[in-house]
């Protein structure tokens, strides 16, 4: 049966910061027979606005809290009624000293069951792309894709296969490093990563002078060849100045079959230097001079004329470039479990910030499952195992099962301590019975199913709606 | 708008009692007591009849009955109404009654004989000027004199043609309902089949919904989606989502799109009310709501959708005696009150218990055409079938080619012939243009110059219409590839796209023959008993039924046990039985048994709960379950059961359980009498449907049957009832 839920993706980057409100079926793919969001209608979609900052460089709370009462106003929603989605912030928001304080604002009226979390650079690549590509690259199955979703103060790196994210990356570059008076070339702010790589430039300009056409090629340039080396371009930058505008960097530069990653790939933008792209590529003029008071419309039109970067622009187009980030946390972030879990006491849930320790799956020993139960044992707030099994088969389910209440008893699992499974598999009820012994093992367990196993440190799972409950997971693995 | 009569003026004779019909056939005297016995005796022998005891018992019988009724003069039928189980004329004999009296009184004392040769003699003008004095049963009774070319040649004399936003039915035109139906109601896949109904040029007469989900939100949302489909391509044609009556008035007083509005329609009152919860009132009702604020009320003079089929009052055994071919009649009848926009059947949509082969269902779609446009209804055919019935496609494919010889207003469009919602079978777009084709006919105009104007059609240098360069291409729809992408990957049994002509490319229609025998082959496979006998070991118990045509004929027989295997159950000190049986899928058992029994036994045993060697049942049906718990002594009986295959190999596949909490403790007896308003009620359900690979893995769905059985045994409750006490 198709069940209505809102759904909320609030994005707060170094530059804007903006809400989209949807709602969605819950139903039951007749493709694949999974859980899954049907069609989303955007019910609501606020105006970009600036992220506000006070005294420089901290955060504008109080104004910020004005955006929230307005958005959740306009977009007629009320905190317990949402069911996915998150907050998220990106950039250099993301590193204000104030950002904790934000993220604990955005938890307040949010609930526990939803992400809101900061400087989780993996997570944003993946958002970004899931987002704004993933129709796209299904489309072209065979075909790699790499995303740069930049922004005001990040570039996020991620790289595709059909619809799937295989690896991600993040840059300190963005359009709003070296702010201008709209314009003009007269700067008005210029972050440390601008500085030094303006200093590496031997380029001493600073607060109140005008940038000359040479040193901003000489400083736009320098970005170009950071960014086209980060596609697997045959290009050197410094080392040094490459180093320090990494902030993550892709955890493979080859496939599995040994090809380098973006072999025979396409490259896609999103984000507002990715919005201006296709703007242009669709036939409209650029904007006025620095009319954003930052160098992203010049920074965009060097990307379109990039021999590595630029020549994809006309044939492989993202579905949204602008808000791809929102969009792809209120679309991909929660994930739907199946509707028949194993779940003796739902007044648990919500769980929030359950650590990952590991996976299990079909093959693995008594002795490895073991020890993931005893870093789960020590673990005061309990913890999290994914568990992989290759069918849905009676036998995988009862030996898989079987074999971790073994592991319990070996570790002398205490029954109080939180153990949630996630499953992929629809098998949550059979393989919660297993390992309980159909009730009989006191156990203080969670069985979660058809979740896909993602690889990341914690994992927020909400409340029940009509037997589904929603499942986010953050902090992506950097190894 | 039509001014309704109110019943108690339309003039009915009192009923009189049967009298009793003779025909000297040679040597033999062969005799029929009553109207109801002598019209089914004169029909061609279909299986609902036969089931009935109406359907005549030789040729020679069906031949005298047709020769009495052949002599019988129209006034003879319109003296002897025929009357409900109590002897009353119910409210659709009575509508049936509404005609020209004046009309009624130049043809009253023409035998049926007479009369069919006038119809044969007449031409189109005349036919449509003195049917206007039929009452439902007079068309019956001449559709029985009528051979196959009669059945075809009256009826294409006469044209209906109707309006709502767009004008159908013209001469020369052939035009279709786009039934864009979704397992789960999914906007997506409703979307894609849309779209690629309209780029194969169907879709003029409606876009018409059946929803899976019956309420006013879903409705609503699935009509503004296919509200804003016919605005965005610019199509000129109307929307509808068939749910029940109420359902659509409640979503067109929150201001949703009911454009035109839907009703299923049986012959006779108890059936519309106890089965599909209408009356003539509430349909009365529902006609003048649309007139008030129906969104097309100020350009359409017609705006009720019926849909009838023979056999429905029969299967709900609320037929009165009477056979399904006047059954039906009385549907047009009915129709006729509301002067709707479209009519049709869907005759061959229940199964073998109604329509066991082909021929029966030709001779059915015939009739049912012939008499809904004598009875002056707009009628289109939705000539189905069944996999567990014996038609097959290429007898639908055949009454087709004859319907639209006999003018036929339109078919439907369902994609590649697979209801993905009905798991049943009926035409397609392919159908209709290669109908068109055949036939030489166009769509609507309205419609045709949208067409031409996409590139969906062309006109050739003669200027016929033939395809265009779009046509067949739904990709012209979407925004982008990536948007057509998504709606595809949302659609189940899409077989692709190419086409061959006006048929599909042969490779698509290999896949999709493959994957409906495959539905069949499910159905009419025996159970492999010696496997499941190694997966546990099973004690096998014979039903009532002998054979599988039996079995699937007779829906009653797998509901008992045969005198043997009853004599061998005795009570046993188990508080759990467990039953296997084919039911409509063996193939929905061997798939799904050996990963479900397992896990229920270990549930079983770990939860302490006593189980008996599990039974195992060729040619079950569900209520067999009921004498086993009964000669078991059982509270509880799980009975694991095949369901009714659709057009997808994979859900052909799909396993029910068929949870039985038998009442025995005089609480839960009396609490389930008060919940259920029955006093008798013996025993209750719990159903967990769509096991399978696809849907609820088997040893998933073991875990939520124990889980489900706890919760029966615990609250000594099943069913709904035990629902709403878990959720109190």
């Amino acid at each position: 049966m198709a069940e209505r839920v809102t759904l909320i993706g609030l994005d707060f980057g170094t530059t804007t910061s903006s809400a989209v409100v949807a709602e969605a079926d819950v139903l039951r793919s007749a493709g694949t027979g999974r859980t899954e969001f049907g069609e989303l209608t955007v019910r609501y979609r606020s105006e970009m606005r600036f992220t506000p900052l006070s005294g420089g460089e901290q955060l504008d709370l109080a104004q910020l809290e004005t955006y929230l009462d307005d958005w959740f106003v306009a977009g007629n929603v009320r905190s317990e009624n949402i069911f996915g989605g998150g907050a998220l912030l990106t950039g250099l928001t993301a590193r204000r000293e104030n950002a904790a304080a934000l993220v604990e604002l955005i938890r307040r009226r949010l609930g526990d069951a939803l992400i809101a979390t900061a400087d989780d650079p993996r997570l944003e690549s993946w958002l970004a792309f899931m987002g704004g590509c993933a129709a796209l690259s299904r489309f072209h199955p065979e075909q790699p894709v790499l995303n740069l979703d930049i922004g005001g103060g990040t570039t996020n790196l991620a790289l595709g296969l059909n619809g799937e994210v295989l690896d991600t990356a993040c840059l300190f570059i963005g359009a709003r490093h070296i702010r201008v008076e709209p314009g003009t070339y007269r700067v008005t702010a210029v972050s440390r990563y601008a500085r030094a790589m303006l200093d590496h430039l031997g380029i001493p300009s600073g607060l109140g002078d005008v940038l000359g056409p040479e040193e901003r090629d000489a400083y736009l340039e320098l970005n170009i060849a950071l960014l086209e080396q980060a596609t697997g371009a045959n290009v050197v930058a410094d080392q040094t100045i490459h180093e320090l505008v990494t902030q993550v960097g892709f955890r493979r530069d080859r496939r599995g079959d040994g090809e380098p990653v973006m072999s025979g790939g396409s490259l896609t933008y999103t984000g507002g230097v990715g919005e201006l792209i296709y703007a242009h590529a669709a036939g409209l003029p650029w904007p006025e001079t620095t009319a954003f008071g930052d160098l992203g419309i010049d920074l965009a039109q060097r990307i379109v004329a990039s021999p590595v970067l630029g020549p994809d622009i006309h044939t492989h187009r993202p579905a949204f470039a602008g808000r791809a980030t929102a969009l792809g946390l209120m679309r991909h972030s929660t994930e739907l479990s199946g509707n028949t879990l194993y779940l003796p006491r739902p007044e648990l849930l919500p769980l929030k910030d359950v650590p990952i320790f590991g996976a299990i799956d079909v093959a693995v020993s008594l002795e490895h499952s073991a020890s993931l139960l005893d870093l789960v044992r020590h673990s005061a707030r309990g913890g999290c195992l994914l568990v992989r099994l290759d069918s849905t088969a009676a036998t995988d389910v009862r030996e898989t099962g079987r074999r971790i209440a073994a592991a319990a008893d070996e570790v002398s699992f205490p029954p109080d301590r939180l153990l949630v499974l996630l499953v992929q598999h629809n098998l949550g009820k059979a393989l919660g019975q297993y390992v309980t012994d159909w009730g009989k093992r006191p156990l203080n367990l969670v069985v979660i199913d058809e979740v896909p196993s993602r690889d990341a440190q914690y994992v927020r799972i909400g409340r029940p709606h009509r037997g589904n409950v929603p499942v986010s997971f953050y902090g992506l693995n950097d190894v | 708008m039509r001014a309704l009569t109110p019943l108690d003026v339309i003039r009915v004779p009192a009923p009189r009692p049967d009298e009793t019909y003779t025909h000297r056939c040679f040597d033999r005297v062969v005799k029929f007591t009553g109207l109801k016995q002598l019209l089914g005796t004169a029909d061609y022998s279909k299986a609902g009849d036969r089931h009935a005891g109406l359907a005549a018992e030789s040729d020679t019988a069906r031949e005298s009955a047709r020769a009495i009724l052949s002599d019988l003069t129209l006034q003879h039928l319109y003296d002897h109404p025929l009357t409900d189980n109590d002897g009353r004329v119910d409210s659709v004999m009575r509508v049936s009654y509404d005609i020209d009296l004046g009309i009624f009184g130049e043809i009253a004392g023409m035998t049926f004989g007479e009369f069919k040769d006038h119809l044969l003699r007449s031409g189109g003008a005349e036919i449509k000027r003195v049917t206007r004095g039929l009452t439902a049963v007079m068309a019956a009774a001449v559709a029985k004199l009528c051979d196959v070319h009669e059945l075809i040649a009256i009826p294409r004399k006469i044209n209906v043609p109707s309006t709502a936003r767009t004008s159908l039915g013209a001469p020369g035109t052939l035009s279709s309902r786009l039934q864009p139906n979704h397992p789960t109601d999914d906007l997506r896949g409703i979307t894609l089949l849309c779209y690629w109904g309209l780029s194969l040029g169907s879709g003029d007469q409606l876009i018409g919904v059946n929803p899976a989900i019956d309420t006013v939100d879903s409705v609503s949302r699935v009509l503004h989606r296919l509200d804003a489909i016919r605005r965005q391509t610019g199509a000129p044609t109307q929307i509808c989502v068939l749910s029940h009556i109420k359902t659509q008035m409640a979503s067109l007083e929150r201001g949703a799109p009911v454009e035109i509005l839907f009703q299923s329609l049986a012959g006779t009152e108890n059936t519309n009310l106890h089965e599909f919860d209408i009356t003539v009132d509430l349909l009365d009702r529902g006609y003048r709501l649309m007139q008030e604020r129906g969104p097309l009320k100020d350009i359409a003079p017609q705006c009720m959708y019926f849909e009838t089929g023979q056999g429905s009052e029969f299967t709900y055994g609320r037929h009165n005696g009477i056979d399904m071919t006047t059954c039906e009649a009385l549907c047009y009848g009915l129709a006729r009150r509301y002067d709707p926009f479209m009519v049709n059947n869907v005759t061959g949509f229940i199964g073998p218990e109604t329509h066991l082969d082909g021929m029966e269902m030709i001779i059915a779609n015939l009739q049912d055409h012939f008499m809904g446009k004598l009875l002056g209804c707009p009628m289109g055919m939705g000539s189905c079938y069944t996999l567990h019935s014996d038609i097959t496609l290429e007898a639908q494919q055949m009454v087709t080619e004859m319907l639209t010889a006999a003018g036929a207003n339109y078919f439907m469009d369902v994609a590649l012939n697979t209801d993905r919602m009905l798991a049943y079978f009926d035409t397609s777009a392919h159908d209709n243009q290669t109908l068109r084709e055949v036939h030489n006919k166009r769509p609507g105009a309205e419609y045709l110059e949208w067409g031409l104007s996409r590139g969906i059609f062309a006109y050739d240098e003669h200027r016929n219409v033939v395809r265009g360069p779009t046509w067949g291409n739904p990709r012209q729809f979407c925004a982008s590839d990536e948007e057509f992408d998504e709606l595809w990957s949302s659609t189940p049994a899409m077989y692709g796209l190419d086409s061959a002509g006006p048929r599909p490319a042969n490779a698509v229609s290999r896949e999709t023959r493959l994957n409906q025998e495959v539905g069949r082959e499910a159905i009419h496979s025996e159970l492999r008993i010696d496997d499941l006998n190694r997966v546990v070991e099973f004690r096998s118990i014979v039903t009532g039924a002998t054979s599988k045509e039996s079995h699937l004929s007779s829906p009653s027989r797998g509901a008992q046990l045969s005198a043997e295997s009853a004599a061998s159950l005795s009570a046993e000190d188990h508080t759990v039985q467990i039953l296997v049986s084919d039911g409509l899928s063996s193939e929905a058992v061997h798939h799904n048994i050996p990963d479900l029994l397992p896990v229920l036994l270990d549930g079983l045993a770990g939860r302490g709960i006593s189980v008996g060697r599990p039974l195992l049942a060729q040619y079950g049906r569900v209520k067999l379950a009921e004498p086993i718990a009964e000669r078991l002594g059982a509270q509880v009986v799980v009975h694991l059961i095949g369901e009714r295959p659709g057009g997808d190999a994979q859900a052909s596949r799909s396993l029910s359980a068929y949870i039985l909490y038998r009442l025995t403790d005089p609480n839960a007896q009396q609490a389930a009498a008060a919940f259920n308003g029955n006093p008798q009620i013996r025993c209750e359900y719990t159903v967990i449907s769509n096991i399978y690979g696809g849907g609820l893995p088997p040893a998933e769905a073991a875990a939520v049957i124990l889980e489900k059985v706890g919760d029966i045994l615990e609250h000594r409750a099943a069913g709904n009832r035990l629902e709403s006490l878990v959720k109190g």
